[in-house]
């Protein structure tokens, strides 16, 4: 199909679609009603019931765990599948060489870089561990705290270059760490069975209202999801950092069996 | 507030086309980023400041650093050939 | 013109799905699709959460405010938040096959490429 067909398809398609569009925007109700049912629901319920006072983990954690644990899925299979892809073609060992490519100019790292870094990075990583630790009381959570946990590493990175970096933030830590993650949602969701109860119940003590520990099994599958974030977003950044050093062997290593 | 929220709605608007339009892929980098910056502020305005803070570092740190170390990885193999 | 701004989301959101997927359809890069792929994403991230919104009503955190204020929808929220963090993931899972297309095939122009084709 050549692409001035393809682009006619699609614009033949978008103008059917637009009036169909327009009639569901007419219909969906006013920007700013109030809210469905369920929601006003968990407003009103998540307090009484579970003495947190972030009703978005409360959900995320708690209400809706189960679905929580279907997209860490996700995340743990998207990361296995772009690890997959790209350490099985470089091979798994680890070059502690710095970007030797011919042809490619490997910049000195200026002191101002090296001194900004290094301060943005322990400040970033506590304030990672903080947004993590504080999840169910302020806004914050294990998904957000393990994303800004994966930047100080990169801080890190920016700031001690690629070998220092390298010998210090190890792939098989990273696979256990992201690994222990899931299967610490997996064991707080399944641990209640064992004691009769329907599955993924709150059953630890709850906690006073705008405490830090409050929450119940909360605390655990955010802590759990938090380091599944961080050690997943950091393996990602790391085989593609890899990719940009030089190989071993230049050959494919599944083709050179041809 | 309602102004707020009317202005943020159509400055995304006007962000989405800018990031498609952008042919080029290291120009289209920072178009990206500014859209994910724009996004994080119209989350905060819709009153969702877990989501804003989510898309925030995941819209301006680590999708753009993907990208760009994605971007040097194919400029290097294609070096290399 | 509160007319208007009740449709503008909805509105918004479909002109960002339809801007994304032109821009699938005519990109000649793979990583320039991939970022398209990104706006189609936001399109939905906006609708869910306009869709959660109340005029009036804080956030669905009740630290400061009293239990019982008002509030918007925490579920939309709650979507949104985990959509965010895996849809970065599968954009680097994609990246990643965009690499190996082009280790293995020396171009990453969706146009030139057709499938079932023998290796180089």
């Amino acid at each position: 199909m050549s692409p001035g067909l393809r682009s006619l398809l699609l614009l033949l398609a978008l103008a059917l679609l637009a009036p169909f569009a327009w009639h569901v925007a007419k219909a969906l109700p006013q920007f700013g009603s109030p809210t469905a049912a369920y929601g006003a629901t968990v407003n009103a319920l998540g307090p009484p019931l579970r003495h947190v006072s972030n009703m978005v983990a409360a959900v995320n954690f708690d209400f809706r765990a189960l679905d929580t644990l279907g997209e860490e899925s996700m995340l743990f299979c998207a990361v296995t599948g772009a690890v997959v892809l790209l350490r099985g073609t470089r091979g798994e060992g680890t070059n502690r060489r710095a970007g030797l490519i011919p042809g490619r100019a490997v910049l000195a790292r200026s002191d101002a870089q090296v001194l900004l870094c290094r301060i943005a990075c322990t400040l970033t990583m506590l304030f990672g561990l903080y947004m993590v630790l504080h999840g169910t009381v302020t806004p914050g959570g294990g998904f957000q705290g393990g994303v800004i946990i994966a930047s100080a590493v990169l801080l890190l990175y920016l700031a001690e270059g690629y070998g220092p970096w390298r010998r210090l933030i190890r792939s098989p830590l990273l696979d256990v760490l992201e690994s222990l993650g899931v299967l610490l949602f997996v064991g707080a969701g399944a641990a209640p069975l064992l004691s009769g109860h329907a599955a993924m119940s709150n059953l630890m003590p709850l906690g006073h209202f705008r405490d830090l520990f409050s929450g119940g099994v909360m605390l655990v599958t955010n802590f759990a999801v938090g380091l599944a974030v961080a050690a997943g977003f950091v393996m990602l950044l790391l085989e593609f950092l890899e990719e940009t050093r030089a190989l071993q062997s230049d050959s494919l290593p599944d083709e050179a069996q041809r | 507030m309602k102004a707020l929220t009317a202005a943020l709605l159509l400055l995304v608007a006007v962000a989405g086309p800018s990031v498609v339009l952008s042919r080029d892929p290291r120009r289209q980098l920072f178009a990206l980023t500014a859209f994910g910056a724009l996004l994080a502020a119209l989350f905060e305005v819709l009153q969702a400041p877990d989501v804003a803070l989510s898309e925030l570092v995941v819209g301006t740190a680590v999708t753009p650093l993907l990208f760009a170390v994605a971007l040097t990885s194919i400029a290097l193999d294609r070096r290399r050939r | 013109m509160s007319l208007a701004l009740g449709v503008l989301p909805w509105l918004v959101s479909a002109w960002l799905f339809a801007v994304g997927l032109y821009g699938i359809v005519r990109s000649r890069h793979y990583v320039h699709l991939i970022a398209c792929l990104a706006v189609c994403q936001s399109a939905t991230y906006v609708l869910l959460l306009s869709i959660g919104f109340r005029w009036h009503a804080g956030p669905p955190i009740f630290y400061d405010h009293p239990p019982g204020s008002a509030a918007v929808d925490p579920v939309m929220q709650a979507l949104v938040l985990t959509d965010i963090v895996v849809g970065a993931a599968v954009s680097a899972l994609l990246l990643a096959i965009a690499l190996q297309v082009h280790k293995r095939r020396g171009s990453v122009d969706p146009q030139s490429l057709r499938p079932l084709r023998p290796n180089r």
